[in-house]
């Protein structure tokens, strides 16, 4: 999947991490509940381990037998540049559409 | 299912193999997650690949070489390559005993399992292509590549290494490869005056 596609698993756990904290299993169902897509474990810790290695994402403390993630002051700002060009993208999209 | 978490690079496992066999331990099981995590563990072998080239600056000496897994094995590759030319030896150095050399019976021996493979282009094929095959696999390990961009510049350094076994193929090969194209050109002059 290309980077400035709204599908894109890095993508989707960024947003997903900007709501707060989570494990793995809370990230793919938060993906599932907002972007209606079911992340296979292998394309979830793909995503995770890139993030993380980029520095967007960090690990915490185990939880139990889980491990959170959370979004870094460098990942917070990464995601709201993707953010604000998606959304410049979807809007001139959009008009496009309602002129056409 | 966790079984395939050994598809995945020693370090990921290393870092991330609990939390995906806890995951995989909450998930329903199916086909599409089967195949997930194949797609996975490639994606992780070509990233740890990947992840020994260097970016940047190149270091003094040139940059590291980049070791390929079939690197890590030169014997087995080399002994594979010994398997490949094994039939085009034997070929080659019973013809010779046979036919130039002359050793008294060898050529009657020989006719009937020349007599049972005649009409067979890819056996020919197979003899004639092997040498060159197995010379291909046993250099594969000697051979170094790595590249870098310093100076926005790229740049490709090519090493060598030397292998006992892997040479000793190399030059048995080379030697096969001569004596096969002797054979067929004389073969060819020869039909060609008749």
């Amino acid at each position: 999947m290309s980077e400035s596609n709204g599908r894109d698993p890095g993508l989707l756990v960024l947003i997903s991490l900007a709501g707060g904290p989570k494990h793995g299993h809370a990230i793919l169902l938060d993906v599932a509940g907002f972007a209606g897509l079911r992340l296979g474990p292998g394309t979830l810790y793909g995503a995770l381990a890139r993030l993380e290695e980029s520095g967007l994402i960090e690990s915490l403390p185990m939880d139990g037998r889980r491990r959170p993630y959370h979004l870094t002051r460098g990942g917070a700002a990464a995601l709201r540049g993707r953010l604000t060009g998606l959304d410049a993208a979807v809007r001139v999209g959009l008009r496009r559409i309602e002129v056409a | 299912m966790k079984r395939l978490l050994r598809l995945y690079p020693s370090a990921w496992r290393a870092r991330y193999e609990a939390e995906v066999a806890e995951l995989l331990d909450e998930l329903p099981t199916d086909r599409s997650m089967l195949l997930d995590l194949i797609r996975g563990a490639f994606s992780e072998r070509a990233r740890a690949v990947w992840r020994r080239i260097p970016a940047s600056p190149i270091p003094a000496g040139g940059p590291p070489m980049l070791e390929h897994p079939l690197q890590r094995h030169p014997t087995s590759l080399a002994l594979l390559a010994l398997v490949l030319v094994a039939p085009t030896f034997l070929f080659v150095f019973v013809s010779l005993l046979a036919y130039q050399l002359r050793v008294p019976g060898l050529a009657a021996a020989v006719e009937p399992v020349v007599e049972a493979f005649a009409g067979m282009p890819w056996v020919d094929l197979f003899l004639v292509g092997a040498p060159f095959l197995a010379f291909l696999v046993a250099v594969i390990p000697l051979v170094g590549i790595a590249w870098g961009r310093a100076s926005g510049e790229l740049h490709l350094t090519i090493s060598l290494r030397a292998r006992a076994l892997n040479v000793v193929v190399l030059i048995l090969c080379v030697l096969l490869s001569g004596l096969l194209v002797a054979y067929l050109v004389t073969e060819f002059m020869f039909e060609a005056a008749l």
